[in-house]
């Protein structure tokens, strides 16, 4: 696995397409690149961590225990997050600062280690999320744990990567687990729509992304961002803005990213698959797959393609502001909480776009804070969307969440906290997420993308009210007629749901904290090392 | 100094011209068959061919899924073939790692077949 | 100056952080409520009304504590909240701000004594509670960032109090306050941040979000600082509300619960006022000059469009909530007269309607409670079944009306005194809103209460004795500040003044004319501040 990444790096950080040389008697060996341990255990605890799960789960089926997959999968991305700390530290030290690994295929910097434990925060929510959804659904085995701990390590090798053949292949360890996760639930047919939909649309979109990499390296003569950006920084880089094939390759990873992160117009699948996936896949999708996209997605335009920011940024603006408007209005149409929630996710993407648009150190950093925010956030939302669908994983209607807070009070509280906090209302993360991202607009002097931005959020905050009428307001009449029984919250679930409301709120009062981490976490292009 | 670029792009005409040169050669030769060849429609000629046989049941028959899951591992194991070949010719060059690199790749893919099988896949029901 | 006196401060010699004492007491409040059973609805209660006298007593104090002639802040206290960004825990009271903490503080305690929720008490106090922290921490935040935390969260709570216990269309009219309101504060967002990193990067100094740093270093553009004013105005307007974006208002007061539509008009709508006065008028003088005539033709359009709606409304809550547009417009025109008895008579007015109206609410709720309807043609004759009812009520109309003798007269004749001087035609057109306002309230009297009783009205209940000492302290107060305000207007002045001085050494064309009417003739211990409100 590690060579893999290595030898392709090598490869392709010549930046020429060397033909295969020809077969000679005497042998020289091969110089293999020198591999930084420290720098990949992060990606290495949750790759082997995931294959190792699939083995035993192989060999010793049916006699592990549910929770024990649990109990492993937290502890595996708890690991990964141990593991980072001490490359914060390295990293964040002056002497030494951010380095990268294995011939410059990964870069070590603070926005990798920071995407890194989002993504690692997400795999810990959604697997604690899943256990109890598992047992209610019927679905034995681990699978879903295994896809999510190789998820994560896609997730964190596209944001870490500092080769564009490294970053696709992390795109495609993350999308092709997140495909199979999305028809995890097999008997129920909207599981298996949404997988399909999802595989064939990410693998168009994959394709895109692949022939942007081939254009960008067409017109720059390499794949590696570091060499990229200097080529694009020489005089003979300048020149390149006037002919298509760099603008197209830019063009093409636009639409790439687009659709990983669900950017209008790229959103079609966007609802269909959130609704039908297993809920807490949703809420994985939500969370790290959109944490991974953006992450690749700032490093490469924001770092790779920053010297010509002018050509990019109009075609971002455009998507932000589609996403915003686009997403919020048609949120607030609709009837399903679960496609609801989609939807505003379409409009937080916009929100996140905002700061990729800006394109600057606040910019990468709000981008970086609403990440973090937004996980906890979304993950809190779905999971109280899993407990209230009950068993079948189908009752996500606006009406089954009628005379919610009569029934179960704390339940609806903690609906409504996070609610509020998507909403951006003060004294939660989301308020400070969109502080941050539209302050960062302000600094940018770029104010009708700051003033979009807050409407959109007014408008999206209808979209919250509605499920809080639901959940409060419903009338005597309706509460008489058919109103449905409690729903169970299981242990696990009811531990992401704390953790994910504590942390929200928390951060809606000390943002202090992550704020400055986020500000720490500016990514870096750093040399081959 | 000849722009790079558009010697990319005269590499890529020649490629054009090839591909226009290919479609209307395969225009030229059916339209030479329409014009010389009779014309005697019969309701024989409009029957779907299958090996000589008459063909039964409908045209979108569904084939049993069982061999769904053979052509998946056919192709799983086919690929792994496509990379062990050039790998072995180089394995020299490669030295250990090379050999520690194939053995991972390698066990990778004996796990999805040890996954498949421990599910119960390869049981032909 | 006084500026330099406004940036330093003072503390008063109290010996704790007073102010963080009385906005975190009921925050503090929800907390314990919400640990409490919910079955034990007079316990609730109890610890409700504990925690909000609790808050409103140290305002008490507060006031007794004021430094009358100090006209920069008091009671400050500050701290970090986020280094990074220069936004910090920074709170402080002047003459602008204390009398509606001290108002807030005396509100909601009667608010959450009136009230009588029908279901799920535990979570109405709880808000109410929350309620009342946020609207207090809106009036002490001296940081803009903190200002609009507070400002904003107390969408939350009013929400929940009008759609939980609200009546008939209630969801609807929550809805409509909750985006009203946040589509107005949404843009004012945008227009901190513009004001604090343009001020940053005019000044060189770093990001800070301190309110009177902004203020005294004018550091933005002529055009930019009127369009952030205008996105401040915004929000301003719709809290107030002005003219075409009150229409949230009649919906919200006439569905909310009574409690909700007591602290509705009381406090709330006072948050808008307010916010012209310290966040625009102080941070943008120019601005605010430039723009004052637009404000003040809303202000008359305000009061004479409340006034002719209200003249015409079957339902008496609404006839109430439509007279609020009409008294906040004499308010508005005060303040954007931009001289020293505008300014006092907006500020004391804002105290005024808040009494009475919140008054008027609390009597109306007693009626609905008694009949369940607001319908004032089934109402009639309550005189003579309900004659005490009848005189407190008589008593807060005309405190309404601003019949001379009561608290009424005083802040509607200093606002008009104001804007005769300041702006002469526009203060002749709301005298008329003087005489419009005895029109729908007598006329409305007269039905409510004249004539022989029929049916339920006949056997009415008069006012109970909890509900009579609910309406005590805010008769007294109403008679009080009518025969006596010299207090009140006492410690106003200094920050008026100080105001009136600052937006004078930053407008160019600003003229403060002679002062022909002192409000305080006797004994003016601060004959100073005249001096400097009479330069040019």
């Amino acid at each position: 696995m590690i060579g893999v990444l290595a030898r392709l790096a090598q490869d392709t950080g010549d930046g020429i397409l060397v033909p295969a040389e020809p077969i000679q008697a005497g042998v020289t060996q091969i110089a293999t690149p020198e591999i930084q341990w420290v720098a990949l255990l992060p990606h290495l605890i949750l790759v082997v961590g995931g294959i190792l799960l699939l083995t035993i789960a192989s060999l010793f089926r049916h006699r592990v225990p549910r929770w024990a997959y649990t109990i492993y999968t937290v502890a595996v991305a708890a690991g990964a997050i141990i593991a980072a700390l001490p490359l914060w530290v390295r990293v964040q030290d002056a002497e030494r600062g951010p380095f990268s690994a294995i011939a410059g295929a990964l870069g070590v910097d603070g926005f990798s280690i920071f995407i890194t434990v989002i993504i690692c925060a997400g795999v810990i929510l959604t697997a604690l999320l899943a256990d109890g959804y598992l047992k209610r659904e019927g679905i034995d085995g681990p699978e879903l744990f295994v896809l999510l701990l190789l998820a994560a390590s896609g997730g964190t090798i596209m944001a870490s990567a500092n080769d564009l053949i490294v970053l696709f292949l992390g795109l495609e360890i993350l999308s092709i687990s997140v495909y199979v996760m999305a028809a995890m639930h097999a008997r129920r047919f909207t599981s298996l729509e949404a997988g399909m939909k999802y595989f064939i649309l990410g693998a168009f979109s994959s394709a895109f992304f692949l022939y942007g990499i081939a254009l960008v390296y067409g017109a720059s003569g390499s794949t590696n961002m570091i060499r990229i950006n200097q080529y694009l920084a020489s005089p003979t880089g300048v020149v390149l803005s006037e002919n298509g094939l760099l603008l197209g390759g830019f063009a093409l990873l636009l639409v790439g990213f687009g659709f990983k992160v669900a950017a209008v117009p790229f959103h079609a699948w966007a609802p269909d698959v959130y609704q039908g996936a297993p809920t807490p896949v949703t809420a994985f999708m939500a969370s790290a797959v959109k944490a991974g996209g953006f992450a690749a997605m700032l490093r490469v335009f924001v770092l790779t393609f920053g010297t010509f920011s002018g050509d990019w940024q109009p075609v971002v603006f455009a998507l932000a502001v589609l996403s915003l408007l686009v997403g919020s209005v048609l949120a607030i149409v609709q009837t399903n909480v679960k496609r609801m929630l989609a939807y505003s996710s379409i409009a937080h993407a916009g929100f996140i776009l905002v700061g990729v648009e800006v394109a600057t150190e606040q910019g990468t950093a709000a981008a970086l804070f609403y990440l973090a925010a937004y996980t906890f956030m979304v993950v809190g939302s779905f999971a109280v969307i899993t407990v209230v669908g009950r068993k079948g994983d189908g009752h996500h209607e606006l009406s089954d969440y009628r005379g919610l807070a009569r029934r179960q009070p704390v339940l609806a509280f903690v609906f409504t906290i996070l609610l509020l906090a998507q909403a951006g209302v003060p004294f939660t993360a989301g308020f400070f997420a969109k502080f941050y991202v539209i302050s960062a607009a302000v600094d940018a002097e770029n104010y009708s993308l700051a003033i979009i931005a807050m409407v959109s959020a007014v408008i999206a905050a209808f979209l919250y009210l509605r499920i809080m009428i639901s959940m409060y307001m419903s009338t005597d009449s309706e509460a008489v007629t058919g109103e449905p029984d409690r729903v169970p919250v299981p242990l696990a679930a009811g531990i992401a749901l704390f953790v994910a409301c504590v942390v929200t709120v928390v951060i809606g009062f000390v943002p202090g904290p992550i704020t400055d981490l986020a500000n720490d976490a500016v990514p870096f292009l750093v040399q081959v090392g | 100094m000849p722009n790079p670029l558009n010697e990319l792009l005269r590499q890529y005409l020649t490629v054009a011209i090839f591909a226009g040169l290919g479609l209307a050669m395969v225009g030229a030769m059916l339209g030479v068959g329409w014009l010389l060849r009779p014309d005697r429609p019969e309701p024989q000629k409009y029957i779907n061919y299958e090996s000589g046989v008459d063909p039964l049941g409908v045209m979108w028959s569904q084939s049993q899924i069982r061999y769904y899951v053979f052509a998946l591992l056919f192709v799983l194991f086919d690929v792994e073939a496509v990379f062990i070949f050039p790998w072995a010719t180089r394995l020299e060059a490669y030295g250990a790692f090379g050999l520690i690199e194939m053995a991972v790749f390698i066990f990778i893919l004996a796990l999805g077949l040890v996954y498949a099988w421990r599910k119960g896949v390869l049981r032909w029901v | 100056m006084p500026s330099a006196v406004i940036a330093a401060g003072a503390t008063n010699g109290v010996g704790f952080p007073l102010l963080t004492c009385i906005v975190a007491l009921p925050a503090l409040g929800a907390a314990v409520l919400a640990c409490l059973p919910r079955a034990r609805g007079d316990l609730l209660k109890l610890v409700a009304v504990l925690f909000a006298v609790a808050s409103g007593a140290l305002s008490i104090w507060m006031l007794a504590e004021f430094d009358t002639a100090f006209d920069g802040f008091q009671f400050v206290s500050r701290h970090q909240w986020i280094e990074s960004f220069g936004i910090s825990w920074f709170l402080g009271v002047d003459g602008i701000s204390l009398f509606l903490v001290v108002l807030s503080g005396v509100m909601f305690p009667i608010a959450l004594v009136a009230a009588s929720p029908k279901q799920d008490q535990k979570s109405f106090y709880a808000w109410m509670l929350l309620l009342m922290a946020g609207s207090m921490g809106a009036f002490v935040a001296l940081d803009l960032l903190l200002f609009f935390v507070f400002f904003e969260i107390v969408l939350v709570p009013m929400y929940f109090l009008i759609g939980m216990w609200g009546y008939g269309n209630r969801v609807y009219a929550a809805t409509k306050f909750f985006l009203f309101t946040m589509l107005g504060s949404a843009l004012m967002l945008v227009g901190i941040l513009a004001l604090v990193i343009l001020t940053s990067s005019n000044t060189g100094q770093g990001v800070t979000f301190d309110l009177v740093e902004l203020a005294e270093a004018q550091g933005v553009g002529l055009v930019a600082a009127r369009w952030i004013f205008v996105s401040f105005a915004l929000a301003f307007a719709v809290k107030v509300p002005l003219f075409p974006v009150h229409t949230w208002l009649p919906d919200a007061h006439t569905e909310a619960p009574t409690a909700g539509s007591v602290i509705l008009a009381a406090i709330m709508l006072k948050l808008g006022t307010y916010g012209f006065l310290r966040f625009g008028l102080y941070l943008f003088p120019e601005a605010t000059h430039w723009f004052a005539p637009l404000f003040l033709t809303l202000g008359v359009v305000g009061i004479i469009y409340g006034a002719v709606v209200a003249t015409m409304q079957r339902d008496l809550k609404r006839l109430v909530a439509y007279s609020s547009v009409a008294h906040l417009g004499f308010i508005v025109i005060g303040i954007f007269a931009l001289n020293a008895q505008g300014l006092e008579g907006g500020v004391l007015q804002m105290v005024n309607h808040g009494l009475s109206t919140g008054a008027l609410f609390i009597l109306v709720g007693f009626i609905y409670e008694r009949r369940h309807t607001r319908e004032i043609s089934e109402l009639g004759g309550l005189q003579k079944s309900a004659p005490i009812l009848a005189g407190v009520f008589t008593v807060v109309m005309l405190s309404s009306i601003g019949v001379p003798g009561l608290n009424g007269f005083v802040g509607e004749f200093l606002s008009l005194l104001g804007a005769f001087r300041g702006a002469r035609w526009w203060g002749a057109v709301a005298t008329l809103g003087v005489v419009l306002a005895a029109v729908y309230l007598l006329w409305a009297y007269q039905r409510v209460f004249h004539g022989s009783p029929e049916g339920e009205n006949a056997r009415l209940r008069d006012l109970s004795l909890r509900e009579g000492l609910i309406m005590v302290p805010l008769v007294g107060l109403i008679v009080f500040i009518g025969v006596y305000p010299r207090p009140v207007l006492a410690r106003i002045e200094p920050s008026v003044d100080a105001l009136v001085a600052h937006v004078d050494a930053h407008v160019e064309d600003f003229e403060v004319e002679e002062i022909v009417f002192d409000p305080l003739p006797e004994g003016n211990d601060d004959a100073e501040h005249d001096e400097e409100g009479g330069e040019d």
